[in-house]
């Protein structure tokens, strides 16, 4: 048994991404069936559909009873009760309870930034393998009782006499039994992802029809990919449910044509977020295996692609200066410069569709000559996307999306479809609230 | 001339006294009103308090402050405000007065526990399109320095001014129509109770903000925001946010009736890692495409803090 990396197998690459550095590689991932919310899933907790995830990627690469070097997951919505999600599951899952754990909350970019986290752990000798994953449920979200009533029942239990508890009960108002529910609204602007979405759509200009074929492209793509296998390694039955919910193979631009705006109706020009072209509220979760090499061929297990750098950004929307969903625009002409790499050096694009006008933006501001030069800093355009090479297997539009379970899916998704081909790159991006973003590099490993 | 009191007045005191008054000269034929007192009003000894600082800031959205907020300053002076305008030689009637704009100096950050001295007067009166305008003075001071100033204008409508000549403003048709931003950057919900909440923080039980049985008696449909209220988180929200001294400016357009929803713009001189410079700020409704305010936050000089 060797410590040093195997150079044969090593990344053909000299970026600083992995420089002086082991190889983090993806052995594989696994997730449950992602659900509409209030579907299939309404009873599920996310702790009992992390273990699920955690389970099946446990069976499907014999780590029964194994202590793992570090499991690292999160969810968005999340319940105060559930603080040690990550370590809880673990504990109810098959691994070994010496399995150290840990959360991630960093929005929609929750699943992707676990597994940069444990793969840096990896490329340093600090761990030999790491389970990377997240979980969300929009059903069993956390209802929280009102500001008022809160502080009442804080007061009250601090109140030690009858009078001092009678004084607290008498501050509380009908209207404090009300409870919060969760929304998706960003706390600094009041706006809805999907209405903040809808002002860059209309920055941008992205049509309806190009929002609607971006949609069910998506669809058609990851159709395409369940009727080849293409998931069967990758998704484990989950409460009798064994394909994502919100799949629609029969979709048409018909169809989706006909959805009525939800997003955007109070700008003045025409509206075009509707319901099949943004993606809906869902549950479920995803979990990606991450190993050194050395761990994956002691164990015996294959090696997907190499995790190779990323890099995170963050846009000032507070004040209107850029769209919420615009972070992974800034973050990729960072990524890229540092590796020496373009557009033409990727063979799959896996940017998450949280709108199909996200995706649509991002590509057209890439595109655009005056935006990246007076935004990105760049001499030029970044550059153009390759159509036929995006969202191959589909992405959120069609899968769905379960805020911190959509980066392991795409990291496990984008390592498969490199492992098939048997040579290239995969670039992801990933845009959060707060307006920031992710984006990443996979390669293929070398046979 | 000032005439001190020891104690900031009530304020449903002095709203109950003016809606009596105004009850009575209902029976008469309104006379036209032309001189304003000259006598100001100033209490001494005011502080804020920790419990009230606390409910404003919540009220806000805002953290605690180390530093008393522009619009918490503004709750601590308005009672000696009102006092002003409830005197019985004031010309116009305090209830249904319309608060037409505001602009204040906060001149330098004020702690929890200075004492603080309110001085109030009324200057300006003036003749508007619909009525007639006064401005309502405040001066906020610590040992005889002055560390806030606020300036409000306030319309009487229907009373008839007999104002100097040439002070007319434009009349309706002249106005322009209104420019509405294209984006908005932040909207605001702001639910049945908000007039209620900001009463309990600010004191202001105006009936127009309280329900929508208050409000009809006083003849609005529906209860409106106040508009120091919308000011206040204004600058809670887009001002400096830090003891900077700055000068702030709302010019107040249609009502905002609750419960709704509004769309605002902010134009932020601010870069992500510079100073704060200032802020241009648009406040509409988006169904009807009204203006319900605009707003101006500047960053005064650094030498306006210091002694």
């Amino acid at each position: 048994m060797s410590t040093l990396p195997d150079q044969q197998n090593a990344a053909p690459q000299s970026s600083s991404g992995q420089r002086g550095a082991r190889s983090a590689v993806v052995i594989g991932g696994n997730r449950i069936p992602f659900a509409r919310s209030g579907g299939p899933y309404a009873q599920a907790s996310n702790q009992e559909m992390l273990t699920a995830a955690l389970d099946g990627l446990v069976a499907r690469f014999g780590l029964q009873g194994e202590r793992v070097g570090e499991v690292a997951a999160g969810a968005v919505l999340k319940h105060s009760r559930d603080f040690n999600l990550t370590r809880e599951a673990v504990l109810g899952s098959a691994l070994a309870a010496d399995t150290p754990a840990y959360d991630v909350q960093q929005a929609c970019a929750t699943g992707l930034e676990t597994v940069i986290g444990l793969s840096n752990k990896i490329k340093l000798g600090q761990i030999e393998s790491g389970i990377a994953g997240g979980v969300d449920s929009a059903s069993d979200a956390p209802v929280a009782v009102s500001e008022g009533l809160r502080r009442v029942l804080l007061e009250l239990a601090r109140a030690r006499s009858t009078p001092q508890k009678l004084a607290a009960l008498r501050k509380l108002r009908p209207v404090d039994l009300k409870p919060n529910a969760p929304t998706t609204a960003e706390p600094r602007t009041g706006l809805s992802m999907g209405e903040h979405q809808a002002i860059t759509t209309s920055r941008w200009n992205i049509s309806r029809r190009a929002q609607d074929e971006l949609a069910l492209a998506s669809h058609a793509n990851m159709a395409a990919a369940y009727d080849r296998g293409f998931f069967d390694d990758l998704v484990t039955p989950f409460r009798g449910v064994s394909r994502d919910g919100n799949l629609r193979a029969d979709t048409s631009l018909e169809k989706l044509g006909s959805l009525k705006p939800v997003f955007g109706r109070n700008l003045t020009g025409e509206a075009t977020m509707t319901a099949g072209n943004s993606t809906p509220l869902t549950d479920g979760a995803a979990a990606v295996l991450l190993g050194s090499e050395d761990y994956a061929r002691k164990h015996n297990l294959p090696m997907l692609a190499n995790v190779v750098d990323a890099e995170a950004a963050a846009v000032d929307f507070v004040h209107g200066k850029e769209g919420l969903l615009m972070a992974p625009v800034y973050a990729m002409p960072r990524l890229l410069q540092r590796n020496d790499m373009t557009f033409e050096d990727f063979d799959f694009f896996e940017i998450h569709e949280a709108f199909a006008s996200t995706v649509l933006s991002s590509l057209a501001a890439w595109e655009d000559e005056d935006f990246c030069r007076t935004q990105l800093g760049l001499s030029g355009a970044l550059g153009t996307v390759d159509r036929t090479k995006l969202n191959v297997n589909g992405s959120s539009l069609a899968a769905g999306h379960p805020f911190a379970a959509t980066g392991a899916r795409i990291v496990a998704s984008l390592a498969k479809s490199l492992a098939e081909k048997g040579s290239g790159r995969g670039l992801i991006s990933v845009c959060a609230a707060g307006g920031q973003g992710v984006v990443a590099i996979l390669e293929a490993r070398r046979p | 001339m000032d005439r001190r009191f020891d104690a900031p007045p009530k304020l449903p005191t002095l709203y109950a006294a003016a809606l009596a008054r105004q009850a009575r000269n209902a029976l008469r034929r309104p006379a036209p009103a032309d001189l304003l007192p000259t006598e100001r009003h100033r209490v001494d000894n005011i502080t804020a308090t920790q419990e009230k600082l606390d409910a404003f800031q919540r009220l806000m959205g805002r953290p605690q402050a180390e530093f008393l907020p522009s619009g918490y300053l503004h709750t601590l002076a308005f009672p000696v405000a009102v006092s002003v305008l409830a005197r019985p030689d004031f010309p116009l009637p305090l209830l249904g007065m319309i608060h037409l704009s505001n602009e204040i100096h906060h001149l330098r950050p004020i702690s929890l526990s200075e004492r603080l001295s309110v001085t109030a007067w009324v200057e300006n009166l003036l003749p508007h399109r619909s009525g007639t305008q006064v401005d309502v003075l405040v001066d906020i001071e610590t040992d005889s320095e002055s560390v806030w100033r606020g300036r409000s204008t306030y319309l009487a409508k229907g009373v008839k001014a007999n104002g100097p000549v040439g002070t007319a403003l434009p009349s309706a048709g002249d106005r322009q129509p209104e420019q509405l931003p294209e984006y908005h950057t932040r909207q605001w919900a702001l639910a049945s109770d908000i007039g209620r909440r900001y009463a309990s923080v600010s004191g202001d039980y105006n009936p127009i903000h309280l329900s929508g049985i208050s409000a009809r008696a006083s003849g609005m449909k529906r209860p409106i925001a106040h508009g120091m209220y919308l000011a206040s988180r204004m600058a809670a929200e887009m001002g400096p946010g830090d003891a900077t001294p700055f000068r702030w400016t709302v010019e107040f357009r249609a009502p905002v009736t609750l419960p709704s929803r509004v769309f605002l713009s902010a134009g932020m001189d601010r870069s992500v890692t510079a100073q704060w410079q200032g802020a241009e700020v648009t406040a509409w409704d988006p169904r009807r495409r009204r203006k319900h305010f605009s707003g101006r936050m500047e960053r005064l000089g650094d030498s306006a803090g210091e002694e």
